[in-house]
């Protein structure tokens, strides 16, 4: 299967799951694999339809399914946010991002669901 | 009837937009971002020679050329010396070249363009009339023509008001699908106009309004069947307001509106209504709504008082018309709504 083959079945399936959850048609809008020049890689999920409290909510079934994506992309899930627009309910994507090194300090660093006004953790795997 | 079709703005995409040229009567594209902008989205920004160029091409196969110059805010810009100097320099350049009409928001160059010009001076849908007092105070500026603000499309107390009260073109936006008394209506514009606009551009981080937009109906779909578009099929019931019918969507492949020239010319369209719909393009991969079911529905939005709390008709319409898109087929909006229904 080719990357693309992936991230068209990924992007299919999660939104299947993430609408049989919240009982409301959540768009994946796009699905798109990064790579950052200083050494972060992983997908960002591009939705539509989705709040903070749908996470707040359902946060466990939405972080497994969010996992379970991230693996099938051969994306190790250690770093899962949502990036939202500061200042509202809206959802703007979902993430799963290996960090480098930089910004692992940079993100390991804050404390709580929310270092940024942007972005609202929902895994991060810290380093011991 | 007269169709007034969207343009993208290059020589290319207006070949391939007239190379059956019977249908359209008129096509619209916006100008250089540096004098005046635009208050939608916007992908080119032709110079003056592609202009030039760009309407002795339509006059050839006898198309009617309007610039789109309808920033709904320009900072006061058109107020100053400078941006005064500017914008009359664009305008003599665009009267030069041949311009047929010109869309303008602002009040300020409604007047100017009116007393000014020979150009038709056409008021944009984005100076929001939607009264018979609104088109009085337009066409009192000099409005040759009043693009009257979808929000009334399904209005048809207002439309009649409207066209009672002017003696000039009106003109109705037939698909641009924004949400019915949407809250969000002037700020997106504003947006917009500063993001297409001479500058300083904002450096955006996400359109909130329309992710809003976009959220809003995914929530709750029956948003889409009050927003007030008219089905090619309906255009009929407007024929005793006016001929004059625009199609928006200046960002969207030549297909796609090349799709809509046929369905409006030919009052009919059998397949997904959101093929046809320009702002909520993104979600014809999600809903279908099969354009067909919706017949009759005129006849209730004939005597809408718009009183949804106590009328539930476009509700119910959604729940059956309303499809969701899946790999697996379209399923009724109760799909999703009751899980267990999955078989």
């Amino acid at each position: 299967m080719t990357i693309t083959d992936s991230l068209l079945k990924v992007r299919t399936e999660l939104e299947d799951n993430l609408r049989n959850l919240l009982g409301i048609p959540v768009y994946l809008i796009e699905l798109d694999a990064f790579a950052l020049p200083c050494g972060c890689s992983g997908a960002t999920i591009n939705i539509r339809g989705f709040t903070v409290d749908d996470i707040e909510v359902f946060e466990e079934h939405i972080l497994k399914f969010l996992e379970e994506a991230a693996l099938k992309l051969e994306i190790q899930p250690s770093f899962l946010f949502a990036r939202l627009i500061p200042g509202t309910a809206e959802v703007a994507s979902l993430n799963a991002r290996m960090l480098c090194d930089r910004c692992y300090r940079d993100f390991a660093r804050g404390e709580g669901k929310q270092p940024r006004p942007d972005i609202y953790v929902l895994k991060l795997e810290k380093n011991r | 009837m007269k169709l007034y079709v969207p343009h993208v703005g290059h020589m290319e995409g207006l070949q391939e937009l007239l190379a059956d040229p019977s249908k359209i009567h008129s096509v619209y594209m916006a100008g250089s971002p540096d004098y005046i902008g635009t208050g939608r989205t916007n992908l080119s920004a032709p110079t003056l020679e592609s202009i030039a160029e760009q309407t002795e091409y339509a006059h050839e196969k006898g198309v009617k050329i309007d610039m789109v110059l309808n920033s709904s805010c320009m900072g006061g810009q058109q107020l100053a010396p400078e941006g005064y100097r500017a914008i009359r320099w664009y305008l003599d350049r665009l009267n030069d070249i041949g311009i047929d009409s010109l869309t303008v928001a602002d009040p300020y160059l409604i007047e100017m363009i009116a007393h000014e010009y020979d150009m038709e001076t056409v008021v944009s849908v984005l100076s929001f009339v939607d009264s018979p007092q609104k088109a009085e105070f337009y066409e009192g500026l000099g409005a040759d023509t009043i693009v009257v603000d979808p929000v009334v499309n399904r209005d048809f107390g207002k439309l009649e008001a409207i066209r009672d009260v002017t003696s000039g073109n009106l003109k109705l936006l037939v698909n641009e699908a924004c949400l019915y008394q949407c809250p969000f209506r002037y700020a997106h514009f504003n947006f917009f106009s500063h993001a297409n606009g001479p500058g300083p551009k904002p450096n955006v981080m996400d359109d909130y309004y329309y992710y809003k937009c976009l959220s809003l109906r995914i929530r709750n779909p029956e948003q889409i069947i009050k927003s007030p578009w008219i089905r090619p099929e309906d255009l009929s019931e407007y024929k005793h307001i006016t001929d004059m019918f625009k199609i928006g969507g200046r960002t969207h492949f030549i297909e796609w509106i090349l799709n809509n020239v046929n369905a409006y010319y030919n009052q009919s369209y059998d397949g997904n209504l959101l093929d046809l719909l320009d702002s909520i393009k993104d979600l014809k991969d999600t809903f279908y709504i099969a354009n067909k079911e919706l017949e009759g529905a005129i006849e209730q939005w004939k005597k809408c008082d718009k009183n949804c709390h106590k009328c539930g008709y476009c509700k119910h319409l959604a729940e059956e018309s309303i499809k969701i898109q899946t790999e697996d087929g379209n399923k009724k909006l109760s799909f999703i709504r009751n899980p267990e229904d999955i078989s």
